[in-house]
């Protein structure tokens, strides 16, 4: 994959079929048991890891089909959390906000039987998807630990050892996102040293993805985020933060975000591609990832594959443009 | 010793008789509920909020700003001028706003509250206020396809929130908050802050500059010669040096944000009352307020009933002590 020219992958979840909301809502009710639900999110795990072969995506995610929400997943199974009650992200749509009420731990690990599934169905790489310490601690209320940082480093030593158990199962490509990092841009430093934390001694190329926030007041500090590539929203932001890099130069991978995936109607490959090239100004050709801004989880399965299919087309056209001028 | 709220109310709770507005959003969406029939149930969540709040003890509660998408969102919608863009997470919080973009000149009836605030005084029986969103918060926050400086779009902002000021009164409102975030979060504008707060001044009796977030650290001495009768200050979410300097304050009422409204560690009353004390040093006992840091929209309802008890509980328990002096 090293030597490849502008690699594509996506953020890490997609739109889950009827039949998996319907199960999961019936799970929520009790009215349907673990191990059938868990039937039905590997038959839609399956189905994603076939459209992503099929649509020609390069590094593979597993979808996310037994996920509602990337930090109350690991909360259900960590100890030292507690389920809060509903509270409104936007709208009408509420989440149950994780407690911290103890000294956290883990009792066994949370995703990697799920990477090992998706990883047997392909012979493409699939990423391993886990949350940073940072986003666990800032999306959770903190009753436990009498300061962030505490909380932030308690927590990064699970992660790390979530990551390695990843490591040990195969994974190439480990991601560990932290879309709240500039939730607070005077505690960069700790997401810093978190991040250390999680990444010391893997071998795995580490990845983060971060979005929806300002993103400027994180910039050029994070660029000592301790990973190798980060992974930013772009198209959402009119590829405005591709201008902090004409004064400090990015340093690291860049996957970047060419779909934008709150809008219902795709962009068409001609402006997915421009995107690309915008990256190429900053970014080389070997270090640049094309991929949808963020999750694609609040899309249809349908919107979701079109977004991915623009991506991939996107880049088979600024793939030819490069070996014309190569040639 | 009085207590007041800040901001939104959680609008549904974790029980299903709670849920009432929710269900009802998810049926309007769908097309099997009608605007008015919506409407019913937007007034019959304003009314159960409101019976809380008072239920608690509070002495000075709002409408619960049961209809509030997020701070910006009554005035983006009503505004010519304005429309609505991308979703944009509100400061340091997992909760989301819809970013304003600013098309045209901004221009608004001064009547987008009036109708809530109506509906509240006529089932509120504690003392009731409104509140707008602060012209520097709205501004800071919005897109600008229209003003050719920061200054223009900030002082626009300030008059077309000072003609909601205007129509909140005539409808009867005597206080009204300004919750004006940005204030604190971008301290090096507070000059311009002033500017706008003197275009809002004499709009409604008594005007509260509601901060949140971020301590007032950098511009406390300033902020206590702004045209506001109270001045609200977060104490909890940030180390702050405010408790030693609330004495700039003497002329106003301290709204002191006292309950942690973003996280649900509950505050015990002898807590709230510490923090009471410390700023009764600098602070006569019938300037100060007590009340949450912010909108308890942050937290699960049934933990926001709670803090709002202890809070309670801790103001009785100041007034019923001799305060050290």
């Amino acid at each position: 994959m090293s030597e490849m020219l502008l690699p594509t992958t996506t953020v890490g979840s997609f739109g889950k079929p009827d039949y998996l909301t319907k199960a999961r809502a019936q799970h929520g009710r009790g009215k349907l048991g673990a191990t059938e639900l868990e039937e039905l999110e590997r038959k839609a795990t399956a189905e994603w890891i076939k459209r992503q072969e099929d649509i020609d995506l390069d590094v593979l995610v597993d979808g996310e089909m037994y996920r509602g929400d990337m930090v109350a997943y690991f909360a259900e199974r960590l100890e030292g959390f507690t389920l809060g009650g509903l509270v409104r992200s936007y709208g009408n749509r509420y989440y149950h906000k994780p407690v911290i009420s103890g000294k956290v731990g883990r009792p066994r690990p949370m995703t990697v039987s799920w990477f090992e599934y998706a990883q047997s169905l392909t012979d493409r790489p699939v990423k391993g998807m886990l949350t940073g310490p940072y986003t666990l601690l800032d999306w959770s209320y903190n009753e436990a630990y009498p300061t962030r940082r505490d909380a932030v480093l308690a927590l990064a030593e699970i992660v790390r050892d979530e990551a390695r158990d990843l490591e040990r199962a195969g994974a190439k490509y480990i991601q560990i996102d932290e879309p709240a990092i500039h939730a607070r841009p005077e505690e960069i430093d700790i997401a810093i040293e978190a991040m250390g934390i999680v990444t010391a001694g893997l071998s795995a190329k580490t990845i983060s993805h971060i979005c929806y926030g300002d993103f400027a007041a994180i910039y050029p500090q994070v660029l000592d985020l301790p990973v190798d590539q980060l992974d930013l929203a772009m198209a959402n932001y009119g590829y405005r933060w591709l201008e902090l890099f004409d004064r400090n130069p990015f340093t690291k991978e860049l996957a970047i975000g060419i779909v934008d995936v709150h809008a219902h109607d795709t962009e068409t490959v001609e402006v997915a591609a421009e995107g690309i090239r915008k990256g190429l100004r900053y970014v080389s050709a070997e270090k640049l990832w094309p991929h949808p801004d963020c999750g694609l989880k609040t899309r249809t399965i349908e919107e979701s594959v079109e977004k991915c299919v623009a991506v991939v087309e996107a880049t088979k056209v600024v793939r030819k443009e490069l070996a014309k001028v190569a040639a | 010793m009085k207590t007041t709220v800040i901001g939104a109310y959680p609008k549904i709770g974790d029980e299903p008789s709670e849920q009432e507005l929710r269900r009802a959003l998810h049926r309007h969406d769908r097309g099997e509920l009608g605007d008015s029939e919506l409407d019913a149930v937007f007034d019959d969540a304003t009314k159960a909020a409101i019976a809380e709040i008072e239920a608690a003890g509070i002495d000075v509660t709002n409408d619960a700003q049961i209809r509030w998408d997020d701070l910006l969102a009554p005035f983006a919608r009503a505004w010519s001028g304005v429309e609505r863009g991308p979703l944009e997470r509100f400061y340091d919080n997992n909760t989301y706003f819809r970013q304003p973009v600013i098309k045209d000149a901004i221009s608004s009836d001064g009547q987008t509250l009036v109708r809530d605030y109506t509906f509240a005084k006529g089932v509120a029986k504690a003392t009731l206020k409104a509140a707008v969103a602060g012209p520097l918060t709205f501004a800071a926050l919005a897109q600008d396809e229209h003003y050719r400086s920061f200054e223009d779009r900030v002082l626009a902002v300030a008059d077309a929130i000072a003609k909601e000021m205007r129509g909140l009164a005539a409808a009867g409102a005597r206080r009204v908050d300004i919750e004006d975030p940005a204030v604190v979060a971008s301290p090096r504008h507070i000059e311009l802050a002033r500017e706008a707060y003197g275009r809002l001044a004499g709009a409604a009796h008594a005007l509260a500059l509601v901060t949140y977030f971020f301590p007032p650290d950098a511009i406390l001495e300033s902020l206590a010669s702004f045209p506001v009768a109270a001045i609200a200050i977060d104490v909890r979410s940030r180390d702050t040096t405010a408790f030693e300097r609330l004495d700039a304050f003497r002329d106003k009422y301290v709204l002191l944000g006292v309950v942690d409204a973003r996280n649900t560690r509950v505050e015990t009353a002898e807590e709230i009352a510490r923090y009471a004390e410390r700023a009764l040093r600098l602070v006569p006992e019938d300037h100060l307020r007590l009340a949450p840091t912010t909108s308890l929209e942050y937290l699960p309802r049934d933990v926001a009933r709670k803090k709002l008890a202890a809070l309670v509980e801790g103001a009785r328990l100041v007034s019923g002590e001799k305060v050290p002096a």
